[in-house]
């Protein structure tokens, strides 16, 4: 089977011929493998380590910057990178909607347009990108994208407090990304296989935020975005970091998800067995291999055995192995070869 | 002290504009400060923390009402201070080198506050060299440090060995909290305890300066 084809059965219901594989990773450490492993493109390191990576096709923005200042992005936003020793992040070097404290003041601020979009090179590259790979296009994780814009104890806060504000923003926000995915749906009709879906209503040992708030403030729009996706015919990647449980029957029946990403395991409540004995007909799990632990500081044989505990464990259900979440730079490289080396030797299915 | 029950139910409800309220009455009518705070600011915390605890509370419920506890001490504080009152201890606290999440220090910064530690807080991005100076002119009792990276967490253990060379580490206690840190990295790198959240960090912090 391609690629390709084992994520098109896994979603089908249907047993690939070996468990999919998915990779997610800073550039860094894309970077530092392919220059270890002798490989010249992403590409390269797929087919060296057997991933069935899914390619991202996004179109370019036209307008680069926010009107009168060079410095921001269309949102009005400005990054700092931030040095850690073995690398670096982007931080929000600013909070545009920090000050504001009515609705009338998000009415008037510049909102990025669905038109400052290169549409036809999206076209192009579309039709460019491989074949024995499903294409992913779209992205939607609205809550997100407001804490950046107000901050994030503003943002969270306001969930309670300024919910007529919040609402007005994410409204916003929803409106360009359903106008942008529209097109591009429309552009890939039958070229996009999925699109990503997304909001971290999980922590680390509890969800972040009240079930009504999420119920209130969040879900209704995913479900519209998953609705004009499937419309097309475009399956739902979705995501939640952390510990989630509690919220899933909300995804499934709201939002109507078909996978569920990252699956933190070691949170409270997303234990493995537990999330297959509840929910293991319903969705597909993608990731689980630990990357807070396991895959940063574990040794080889521990990222072994959590991939051997995975095939047993999930067994009874589908899961695509994934590290949870972006390898870091301070994952050994062994680590990164065994989990994919264990995952084809044993992943047969 | 009837009315003062309303400076409870406003931190715990999150209600800033009548946390300040009551407590600028209270204090107008002569409401003895270190009242306020032991009887019904810390209870109210306590009571939030416990709440968090129990899956009632989430992040945002935390903030609002560790808002509404700051707008009442910021009143207090200064009286307290005037008087010479001692607080539970004192905090030096701050995100490690490299890493700017402040989310969880800020609540665990305010819970601490609310449960009548000073905080001094350093904000994000401490060099170890910051948290001694603070350490050493503040005469502070306790160190909080956290990082919510993987990527940034060895920046912990390169600030307790920064203590030891400077011959402060006997005299604090070190706790440390963010996503990625364990009971058994904490022990690995030489702090006194670790907690996975603010209502944790405040019991571990009343059981380290009690120890």
């Amino acid at each position: 089977m391609t690629p390709r084809e084992r994520w098109t059965a896994i979603f089908a219901g249907e047993k690939p011929d070996r468990i999919p594989t998915d990779y997610w990773a800073t550039d860094e450490v894309t970077s530092r493998l392919c220059k270890e492993l002798g490989c010249a493109d992403k590409e390269a390191l797929y087919t060296r380590l057997n991933i069935d990576g899914v390619i991202h096709v996004n179109p370019e923005r036209t307008v680069k910057h926010f009107p009168g200042d060079p410095q921001a992005d269309i949102w009005g936003l400005r990054r700092t990178a931030i040095q850690y020793g073995a690398g670096s992040y982007d931080e929000f070097a600013n909070h545009p909607l920090a000050d504001m404290t009515t609705v009338e003041e998000l009415h008037a601020y510049p909102w990025p347009s669905p038109d400052d979009l290169d549409y036809e090179r999206f076209r192009k590259e579309l039709a460019a990108a491989p074949r024995h790979r499903w294409v992913r296009s779209g992205e939607f994780e609205p809550f997100l994208m407001y804490c950046a814009l107000r901050g994030m104890e503003n943002a969270m806060m306001d969930l309670l407090v300024e919910q007529e504000f919040v609402d007005t923003a994410l409204e916003y926000i929803f409106t360009y990304h359903h106008a942008v995915n529209e097109r591009i749906f429309e552009i890939g009709k039958g070229r996009i296989d999925v699109t990503y879906v997304a909001e971290d209503l999980g922590g680390q040992t509890a969800l972040l935020f009240g079930i009504p708030e999420i119920r209130k403030f969040i879900l209704p729009r995913q479900k519209k975005m998953a609705d004009l996706a499937r419309s097309y015919g475009v399956h739902i990647f979705y995501h939640t970091d952390g510990a989630a449980f509690d919220i899933i029957p909300d995804l499934l029946d709201v939002t109507g998800i078909e996978l569920l990403n990252p699956i933190q395991w070691r949170c409270p409540g997303m234990e493995r067995e537990r999330l297959v004995e509840a929910y293991g007909r319903r969705v597909i799990f993608h990731g689980a291999v630990d990357n807070q632990f396991t895959l940063p500081f574990g040794t080889a044989a521990e990222v072994r055995q959590e991939i051997l505990d995975n095939i047993r464990i999930f067994s009874g259900a589908r899961w695509i192995c994934a590290p949870c979440h972006n390898l870091q730079p301070v994952t050994p490289t062994v680590n990164i070869t065994t989990m994919y080396e264990t995952i084809h030797e044993f992943g047969r299915m | 002290m009837e009315d003062l029950q309303k400076l409870y139910d406003a931190i715990l409800t999150g209600n800033a504009k009548v946390s300040k309220e009551v407590t600028q009455q209270a204090l107008a009518a002569g409401s003895d400060p270190q009242a306020l705070v032991q009887k019904y600011m810390i209870p109210a915390m306590d009571e939030v923390g416990r709440r968090y605890e129990a899956n009632e509370y989430f992040v945002p419920e935390l903030l609002i009402s560790a808002r509404a506890m700051k707008a009442s001490l910021e009143l207090i504080r200064p009286l307290l201070a005037a008087r010479g009152a001692e607080p539970a201890g004192r905090v030096v606290i701050g995100t490690v080198k490299g890493d700017l999440h402040d989310i969880g220090k800020n609540l665990v910064a305010a819970m601490l506050e609310g449960a009548g530690f000073e905080v001094i807080d350093l904000g994000v991005d401490v060099p170890p060299e910051k948290f001694i100076a603070a350490l050493n002119e503040k005469k502070a009792n306790l160190v909080a440090m956290s990082a919510l990276l993987t990527t940034t967490m060895n920046s912990m253990k390169t600030t307790i060995e920064a203590f030891k060379a400077a011959g402060i580490r006997g005299n604090i206690k070190v706790m440390i909290g963010g996503a990625p840190v364990t009971e058994k990295y904490a022990e690995e790198i030489g702090a006194d305890g670790y907690s996975t959240n603010a209502n944790g960090a405040v019991a571990l912090a009343r059981k380290l300066v009690a120890a």
